[in-house]
């Protein structure tokens, strides 16, 4: 239950976070959609007012868990041979480091896999065929999945993202796809709840994660 | 039913909308303004969340908002969705027309750039032969200028440059960065000027119509402002001629409404603006509106540098930080021969951090490379003059609507040659100025935005004196209806390489004033 207990330590940190960056209290839950209005706090203290909201602080709490505790995920956009090439690339360009969670600790492939399955076609198929490509080169030099590899055979298939990056995509599609990952991989990890709150808890001490922003609610609603 | 006939009916909040009614209410004119977006209460409408509680850990939702990428995962509500009102181009000349609608408009988002036009604008095609001259030159534009700095509090460091002419400014003495004077130094001995950043300092969070122009307004009881209302005609009288007020549809109920007014002022962004003017089918004899739509090519990181003595946490306060402004430099001197027309400029800073995508790294190694330059980045954005052309121009698309029912916009424009070249000079001379300050050139990007990324559109109701080659005269008056003037960008002849709100705020106020005085003797 490794799993689970990790979960149970972000909630005890999530609501210093939102102190130390001056939200709403911590006895205000967040929102459940953008469009849902927060509640104002009734009293001076939010609670044991006799307004709208009265008598909701009354509710048990129930304790519930996560889905990770529960099942395993299977990846829906990629097949099983692309998402374990995936989980493989992820672990390579951003393991954990400096005490900060890596890649497969954010759950970055299962989330490029919920990502990708929204995406426009060609990101789709630049995704699924430099994988694709990867078992293939992997096959060949090495007679094996790429999942299968050795973090230091893996890197040489890797070699192509040493090229000077230009603004231009470059003609090689696993080139291309190398460095979308790299940055994608960067993105879904860094803008993680593990990754955010690994960093805040350890101070922030110079470590770059996505934090915290003013999100605008629809003006329809 | 209400039946009051206002003095002028105003379209749009923004910077040059919210100046008509700053300038026409004080001057005892009854206002109506109309906006087609809400009147935002801010606290309400943006809370704080941690980027891991949105739905796409902050990519934003893919095709959401394709031409607008200035939008992220937390701000895309703020932006006009083009699903809502949307525009076609042909797929091979994308556009990207970013649009805001709500009360203030896009002055609440602007990035504060205040510059003025110099003549080497106003007078352009007495430079070069290209194009066209405006009607006015900086001397009819300043005393306006005058103003308008002080109200957005725009601070700045005189230098007495021809090509960037001062303002009326709020000192800027903070001390250069040893890196940025390096940088200066370099440029200098190519002939290149650096100042400071000229800047809107505002008020409170903005420097916005919002807090700095429709409160005043307010307060003299002469104005009327009505959110949600989305203008789709300006209504005219058959008999004379002149405008009589402007149809149009309440946001959310999708009632048609029309207002009165003795004069209508347009105001509605450049691209909105010509989209009304098209639509109502008036105000063309000329058959130049909609043409002419130039703006700056844009290029953010077009050099990316490190600066070497602050390379592994060494640069301290003093060391590097802050940034800079290069004003126009090339095509200044009468024969100077290069292989573009007009010129760029561009803004920089120091101090920051290279992203991850400049290293051929990945893992551990990545991390190091990442933690040895943080805070040690030089960072650039060049902006491009983009010549006003005929073929570049809006038309009605009569085949698409809006969701209400208002045809919407084509859009066909495209660079040339002339900013292509630019582009490469910009770059290819900036990194020389980077190598001769000893900085480490990191990347370099030729490789400018779609046009309209730099959010600068302008020229498709442009100025004249000439009635046969423009859709306004110099006071931002129709040339074929006396009571009807557009006050934004759109009035534009040129685009500079300048940011265009101070302009845009100063010809608002100028033809407000002017509207108010021959209002006053009877003449619109």
């Amino acid at each position: 239950m490794k799993r689970r207990k990790f979960v149970q330590s972000l909630v005890a940190v999530t609501p210093a976070v939102a102190v130390a960056q001056q939200v709403a209290p911590p006895s205000t839950p967040p929102p459940a959609t953008p469009q849902q209005p927060v509640e104002p706090p009734i009293g001076a203290a939010g609670r044991g007012g006799r307004g709208a909201g009265a008598g909701m602080e009354d509710t048990t709490k129930l304790e519930i868990t996560s889905a990770d505790a529960v099942g395993q995920m299977t990846p829906h956009f990629f097949n099983s041979d692309q998402y374990s090439a995936l989980e493989k690339l992820s672990q390579i360009l951003l393991p954990p480091l400096k005490g900060a969670p890596g890649a497969l600790d954010a759950q970055a492939p299962q989330f490029l896999d919920f990502l990708l399955g929204e995406s426009p076609a060609d990101r789709q198929q630049l995704y699924r065929q430099g994988l694709d490509a990867l078992n293939a080169q992997a096959r060949k030099k090495f007679q094996q999945a790429f999942a299968k590899l050795a973090d230091d055979q893996a890197a040489q298939l890797l070699e192509p993202l040493r090229q000077p990056w230009t603004y231009d995509p470059p003609a090689d599609p696993l080139t291309k796809f190398l460095r979308a990952a790299k940055q994608d991989v960067r993105t879904a990890t860094v803008n993680s709840r593990e990754f955010n709150v690994a960093g805040a808890a350890a101070g922030g001490g110079g470590r770059r994660f996505g934090g915290t922003g003013l999100y605008w609610n629809s003006l329809d609603s | 039913m209400e039946t009051t006939e206002y003095d002028v009916l105003i379209v749009g909040s923004g910077a040059s909308g919210g100046m008509a009614a700053y300038t026409l209410t004080k001057r005892g004119l009854k206002c109506l303004l109309l906006d087609a977006g809400p009147s935002v209460d801010f606290a309400k409408t943006r809370v704080l969340k941690p980027v891991y509680e949105l739905p796409y850990r902050g990519f934003g939702k893919p095709g959401r908002l394709a031409h607008v990428l200035q939008a992220n995962e937390f701000n895309a509500n703020q932006w006009v969705d083009e699903t809502q009102v949307p525009y076609t181009h042909d797929p091979k000349t994308p556009y990207n027309w970013v649009r805001v609608r709500m009360i203030g408009g896009k002055s609440l988002f602007w990035a504060r750039m205040s510059f003025r036009l110099s003549d080497y604008e106003f007078k352009a095609k007495d430079h070069d032969g290209f194009g066209e001259n405006w009607p006015i030159n900086h001397a009819d534009l300043a005393p306006f200028y005058d103003r308008v700095e002080p109200i957005f509090r725009v601070s700045g460091r005189k230098e007495g440059l021809p090509q960037l002419p001062d303002g009326n400014f709020i000192p800027d003495e903070s001390p250069d960065s040893e890196a940025t004077k390096r940088f200066a130094a370099a440029a200098k001995k190519k002939d290149i000027p650096v100042t400071k950043i000229r800047r809107a300092l505002g008020k409170g969070p903005f420097a916005s119509s919002y807090n700095l122009l429709l409160p005043d307004a307010l307060a003299t009881g002469n104005l009327t402002i009505v959110p949600n209302a989305i203008a789709r005609e300006i209504s005219v009288d058959k008999n004379t001629g002149r405008v009589t007020g402007v149809h149009f549809v309440e946001r959310g109920s999708r009632r048609e409404m029309h207002a009165k007014a003795k004069a209508v002022v347009v105001g509605a962004s450049c691209l909105e603006s010509t989209r009304l003017l098209l639509n109502s089918k008036i105000a063309n004899s000329s058959g130049v509106l909609g043409h002419y739509l130039c703006d700056q090519f844009y290029m953010s990181n077009s050099v990316v540098a490190i600066i070497p003595e602050a390379r592994d946490g060494k640069g301290t306060r003093g060391m590097v930080g802050g940034g800079g402004y290069i004003p126009r430099f090339r095509n200044l001197k009468k024969g100077e021969k290069n292989n573009f027309l007009r010129g760029y400029a561009l803004d920089f800073s120091t101090g920051g951090s290279p992203d991850a995508k400049y290293f051929g790294s990945w893992g551990e190694q990545l991390q190091k490379d990442l933690d040895s330059t943080r805070g040690a980045a030089f960072g650039c954005t060049s902006m491009g003059e983009a010549l006003p052309r005929f073929e570049n121009k809006v038309t009605i698309d009569k085949k698409v609507v809006d969701a209400w029912g208002i045809p919407v916009l084509n859009i066909d424009c495209r660079y040339t040659d002339n900013e292509f070249n630019m582009a490469k000079d910009a770059v290819d001379t900036i990194a020389e100025v980077c190598h001769d300050a000893g900085f480490e050139v990191l990347n370099k990007n030729p490789k400018f935005y779609n046009p309209g990324y730099s959010i600068h559109e302008v020229g498709t109701c442009r100025m004249g004196d000439d009635p046969k080659k423009s859709v306004l005269n110099k006071w931002n008056q129709s040339h074929d209806i006396k009571n009807l003037f557009v006050v934004d960008g759109s009035s534009f002849v040129t685009a500079g390489s300048q940011n265009p709100t101070m302009t845009i705020l100063s010809l608002s106020m100028r033809a407000s004033e002017y509207l108010a005085d021959e209002a006053k003797k009877g003449n619109v």
